[in-house]
């Protein structure tokens, strides 16, 4: 089983967005897939998954031998493979109460029940909970947006993992990190608002994984609960699409990236 | 079975030493403690049993005689290590010999007095600066050396192990190479800090902060290949770039050093280099 953290450092830059449809496209691409919410006291992932009415146990339960895994695993409804799990956050638990070994356990629970991915979505931060999330760690999603104090953050976090993750104490083959860029609006970027993806990889110095769009749709696919991913013949669907394909090893053009003027039609019927 | 040469139970081998050169401009042990006593607020660890040499230049006249057990239990106080006196007559060379076994040194490869060690540049009036570690030649001593015997080298004391950073320096991460060099081979990130005591060579993007000569070295600098840091400093001489990096250099590969400007000031300059 390969874990693999999302996480950013800054909050609000699409961490949780990007772990739900993540791991719907792995899922969808046949792997059994489990992904995890970290951030206890904030959760928010069963929102985002739109399991939230079906969570009875959380991870801070399993950790502390309340429940068995198989009873706080949600079987996520969207992907039709079946092979999509989510693990929830506690929301009253303290924070302190996602131990290391505890974490360890539950991912070694996952492996032994045929998992091939598990996702850690993690909380903003450098905190306690951050650090729970990329300790055991095999690859790395640094979501980034394209502006100065993102890749600040991303920068920061990057540091941390190769401090204070599991391969890195150990002296094992390092994490393998992947630069995401989300919120990317080509045409802030083309009117000198925003910094081009090229030189935040510059900057970040790893190699880019995807780069997904800014976009109305994905505060309407929150709302609903529904991971972007399954929005049809959306431009945030098709870029985590591509990501997920690149992330196993495709090889794919970036999209999304160049803007281009609306035309005369277009403006007049008020398209953006 | 025939070997080859024959072991000796003794060798010796040149060998230069690297020591904190003590400035003194008075020589009794008592004032002197005072005043390493308010200099370093009574902390002995602010040393590490580091070699010292005790430098005699800045008095005018010595005193007829200088208590040298005093001194040297003074140093051993805080953690130095006398080894050597500097700048003294025969006649006190003779007896800092016979009662405190300090050798006489003749010649220091110095940077000048006035270099200001970090940390210490606040009490240039007081009668006590540490000058920078420094490269002093031992006296020279007329034994029987045979170049010709593979020698190993002596556990290199002077030439200290360089540290190589093969990934990139993060922001919130500081490297510190004890001792000796240090060589980034995937940059700095903003918000990152790396130091040496030695020098700092950058290959890719310097953006963080970048601090050679830490523990003094005047002659310490800092080399960049893409230049546009948050900070340089060479010997606790510090330059920020508030107004950005001067186009002349910045994202350009320079050189960094100490340059003595008139009187007692010393300023950093900052040069381009030409790489191709």
């Amino acid at each position: 089983m390969r874990v693999i953290v999302v996480t950013s450092g800054k909050g609000g830059v699409g961490k949780t967005t990007t772990s739900a449809a993540f791991a719907s496209g792995l899922a969808m691409r046949g792997f059994k897939t489990a992904v995890i919410d970290f951030d206890v006291g904030l959760r928010n992932l069963d929102l985002i998954m739109g399991c939230e009415r079906r969570v009875v146990y959380d991870i801070i339960n399993v950790i502390n031998d309340e429940a068995k895994l198989t009873q706080a695993l949600i079987k996520d409804k969207h992907c039709e493979s079946e092979n999509l799990y989510v693990l929830p956050a506690s929301q009253t638990r303290d924070k302190n109460a996602l131990t290391e070994s505890g974490v360890e356990f539950v991912l070694s629970e996952l492996e032994h029940m045929g998992f091939d991915y598990a996702v850690c979505d993690s909380p903003a931060g450098i905190e306690h909970g951050a650090v729970m999330a990329l300790t055991f760690a095999d690859e790395a999603i640094i979501t980034t947006n394209p502006e100065v104090s993102s890749v600040r953050d991303s920068d920061r976090i990057l540091g941390i993992l190769q401090s204070k993750s599991r391969r890195a104490l150990n002296g094992s083959e390092p994490v393998k990190e992947h630069l995401l860029l989300t919120r990317y609006s080509p045409k802030r970027v083309e009117e000198g608002e925003m910094i081009t993806y090229k030189d935040v990889q510059e900057l970040l110095r790893i190699p880019l994984l995807g780069v997904i769009p800014e976009s109305e749709s994905v505060l309407q696919a929150s709302n609903q609960g529904i991971p972007t991913i399954h929005l049809k013949g959306s431009d945030v669907a098709e870029a985590y699409t591509d990501m997920v394909a690149r992330f196993l090893g495709e090889k794919l053009p970036l999209r999304f990236v160049t803007y281009e003027k609306p035309g005369f039609i277009k403006r007049l019927l008020g398209g953006k | 079975m025939s070997r080859s040469a024959p072991v000796r139970s003794i060798e010796f081998h040149p060998f230069n030493l690297s020591a904190l050169r003590v400035v003194l401009d008075r020589a009794d042990p008592a004032g002197l403690a005072d005043e390493l006593h308010k200099m370093l607020g009574g902390r002995p660890d602010r040393f590490s049993g580091e070699a010292a040499i005790l430098d005699f230049s800045a008095l005018e006249t010595l005193p007829a005689r200088i208590d040298w057990n005093g001194l040297t239990s003074l140093l051993r106080r805080y953690c130095l290590q006398p080894v050597g006196v500097y700048a003294v007559d025969e006649e006190h060379a003779a007896a800092a010999r016979n009662k405190a076994s300090l050798a006489l040194f003749e010649h220091l490869d110095a940077t000048p007095v006035s270099a200001p060690a970090p940390r210490a540049s606040a009490t240039t009036v007081s009668p006590f600066s540490l000058a920078a570690p420094d490269s002093a030649s031992p006296p020279q001593a007329d034994l029987p050396f045979e170049p010709s015997a593979a020698a190993p080298l002596v556990a290199g004391a002077s030439v200290a192990p360089t540290l190589y950073i093969d990934r990139p320096v993060r922001s919130g991460q500081q490297v510190y190479a004890h001792g000796g060099d240090l060589v980034l081979l995937a940059g700095v990130s903003p918000g990152a800090e790396v130091i040496a005591d030695g020098n700092i060579h950058c290959f890719g993007p310097l953006l963080g902060r970048a601090l050679a000569g830490a523990r003094g070295n005047a002659q310490a600098r800092v080399i960049s290949t893409h230049f546009s840091p948050e900070l340089v400093s060479i010997a606790g001489v510090y330059r920020t770039f508030e107004q950005g990096v001067p186009e002349a250099f910045a994202a350009r590969a320079v050189v960094v050093r100490m340059k003595s400007a008139n009187g007692s000031g010393q300023t950093i300059s900052i040069d381009p280099l030409q790489l191709d």
